[in-house]
């Protein structure tokens, strides 16, 4: 098939109580646009639309969707219905916050807070990565805050990176595009096709979705933090799996970060779940917790210890 | 290898369910696990679901496609699962270590080995009788053994839930090891928690399961407990197998006859709802009730 991209809603079009501006982006699943409400105040609409099942052509408000693609357009709407779901019960500065949800030309829309700001993968790209520690601590101690509220409600992102996590002209960040969310950590949630982003992406979600809980989206901040540094992901997890080419960042930006720092990057990019940080919590402890170099020879001289031990009691 | 299997876990009369369960199989192994988390405990639930994880995936990498040595698997997964919960408590820094009991079975050259910690048990039902089982570690078990107390009343004893050996507790579990059971053509080997077998008791068990129809006789089973549980039952679960000779006819066996030596195939607990899913079609009707749904929550979380 091929690939065709969906025409937006025209700008000025008046869907329900909002006026659409402009398209903001366009993705394979669906379109955000830029609207205003009644109160002529900004929000972001992203209407679900996949392209390679619901077309529209210039000067239609409806989609075509053939006989056939009929179910399986409704299916992926349950998807957009979980990212509505997930989002509708977080209330956090640093998640975004829905504030509507509605039905109309065929098709759904979720009504979110317009924020002002840029995605942190337009900074990595202006700077080529190379991004400040300090810049780095703090935007990823204030994202963990929201990732908490995330898996306090027993969900998962399981989408994050540096392209969904969004900074605010005042430098606060927000967590954008829970479309992967899923309420993983509750028995009988939905259970959807995967979706993930490579390099960002834990093992788990390619295969053994089983063992996906907070750590899986731990290794995904530890992925973000990675590129923020690098400029580019580290290598996808499941060819990780098969031959393993991760260079720790230990060594590979040693001097240029804070050891503590590179660590904790190394810490949550291990493959093995159970071996990275186990909540967002655990993570931002250590994020906080200043270069002090005593601390994290201790901290390691621990961990060599335990690992020792665990070992001699498997004999 | 040929056996039936079937597993389910219900929610009972409880606001969570706590329990899970598991099995997996290579080519030539099968692992079965049941863990019930302890409700006095918080996150009963996290150290349930991380100890039957745990097993799985240790089975997952060491299957290949037999266990080297499956009483060793079985201590080790087990004991390595208890101190992985104790890490899971350390890294959250929780007050008190989430707690669970454990029953584990491997099933490798027709022979089953199992091992179990607390009060969820293993039944090995031969020609509608309850062959082998596993002895609890509670203390009703002690007054049992001490002549004070008659089998039947253990599921009814007010102090039923009291238990001295558990994964996650401050020092390490004592693993139970069973016996080697040479199995026979029809053995069904059932694996439950103590919303199972409280309100039924062995011999029920092994009289409706006599046909070796786990697809059928075990969801009786379900009904029969929950029917009796009354409204304050426990959460209740099941995994069981009845294994047949390589020569049995065709029938709901699984072969894995067919399979390559380094694939395997797990259910978790909330597994196999995912085809069901995919082909289910999205009515008008619940379109609208999703919609109400969001709204209802942004209304609620908003302010």
């Amino acid at each position: 098939m091929p690939s065709q991209a969906n025409q937006p809603l025209p700008d000025g079009y008046q869907l329900q109580s909002y006026r659409i501006m402009k398209m903001l982006s366009c993705g394979g699943f669906s379109i955000v646009y830029l609207a205003h409400d009644e109160n002529d105040q900004p929000v972001a609409i992203k209407e679900y639309l996949p392209s390679s099942l619901a077309l529209r052509h210039e000067g239609d408000a409806l989609p075509s969707i053939s006989e056939e693609n009929l179910a399986t357009f409704r299916y992926g709407m349950k998807c957009f219905f979980e990212e509505g779901r997930a989002l509708a019960r977080l209330s956090h500065p640093n998640v975004v916050r829905v504030l509507n949800f509605f039905r109309a030309n065929e098709t759904v829309y979720l009504v979110m807070r317009y924020e002002r700001g840029r995605t942190l993968q337009e900074y990595i790209q202006a700077r080529k990565g190379a991004i400040k520690e300090n810049f780095i601590r703090r935007v990823f101690t204030l994202a963990l805050n929201g990732l908490r509220e995330v898996h306090a409600n027993k969900l998962l992102h399981l989408d994050l990176k540096p392209a969904n996590i969004y900074i605010r002209n005042d430098g606060t960040p927000v967590l954008i595009d829970f479309g992967a969310a899923r309420q993983t950590l509750v028995q009988g949630g939905f259970k959807l096709n995967p979706m993930y982003t490579p390099g960002f992406a834990p093992p788990e979600q390619y295969k053994n979705r089983e063992l996906l809980g907070p750590w899986s989206d731990m290794y995904s901040v530890g992925a973000s933090m990675f590129a923020c540094i690098a400029g580019v992901a580290p290598q996808a997890s499941d060819l990780r799996m098969e031959k393993d080419r991760y260079v720790a960042a230990t060594q590979l930006f040693a001097g240029r970060y804070s050891e503590q720092l590179l660590e904790t990057i190394d810490w949550c990019l291990q493959l093995d779940h159970l071996k990275r940080p186990q909540s967002a919590m655990a993570l931002q402890k250590v994020l906080l917790r200043e270069r002090d170099p005593e601390i994290a020879r201790k901290k390691s001289f621990v961990l060599n210890l335990r690992g020792a031990l665990s070992r001699l009691a498997r004999h | 290898m040929k056996f039936s299997i079937y597993q389910e876990s219900r929610v009972g009369g409880r606001r969570e369910n706590q329990d899970r369960v598991a099995y997996c199989y290579s080519r030539d192994a099968v692992v079965m696990i049941v863990a019930d988390g302890m409700g006095g405990h918080l996150h009963g639930e996290v150290a349930a679901q991380i100890a039957v994880q745990f097993i799985a995936e240790a089975f997952q990498r060491e299957a290949t496609p037999k266990l080297a040595d499956p009483v060793r698997f079985l201590l080790d997964s087990i004991t390595n699962a208890h101190f992985a919960i104790l890490d899971y408590a350390e890294v959250r820094r929780l007050l008190e270590t989430p707690r669970t009991t454990c029953v584990a079975c491997v099933v490798q050259d027709g022979v089953a080995y199992w091992a179990h910690v607390g009060d969820s048990r293993l039944y090995l039902v031969r020609d509608g009788r309850v062959e082998m089982q596993t002895k609890d570690h509670s203390r009703v078990q002690m007054l049992v053994d001490l002549g004070r107390l008659r089998e039947e009343a253990v599921g009814v004893h007010p102090e039923r839930n009291k238990i001295f050996n558990c994964l996650g507790q401050m020092t390490p579990p004592k693993v139970e090891l069973s016996r080697r059971a040479l199995l026979r053509h029809g053995d069904t080997i059932v694996l439950c928690t103590d919303g199972f077998w409280g309100p039924l008791g062995a011999r029920e068990i092994g009289e409706r399961l006599a046909s070796g129809d786990v697809m059928h006789g075990v969801p009786q089973l379900m009904d029969l407990a929950e029917a009796r549980g009354g409204a304050e039952r426990d959460n209740l679960s099941v995994v069981a197998m009845t294994w047949a000779d390589e020569v049995a006819e065709a029938g709901s066996w699984i072969s894995t006859l067919a399979m390559e030596t380094n694939e395997k195939t797990t259910k978790l607990s909330d597994w196999g709802k995912a085809a069901g899913e995919a082909q289910s079609h999205l009515t008008d009707d619940e379109i609208e009730r999703a919609i109400d749904e969001i709204r209802s929550a942004i209304r609620k979380h908003s302010g």
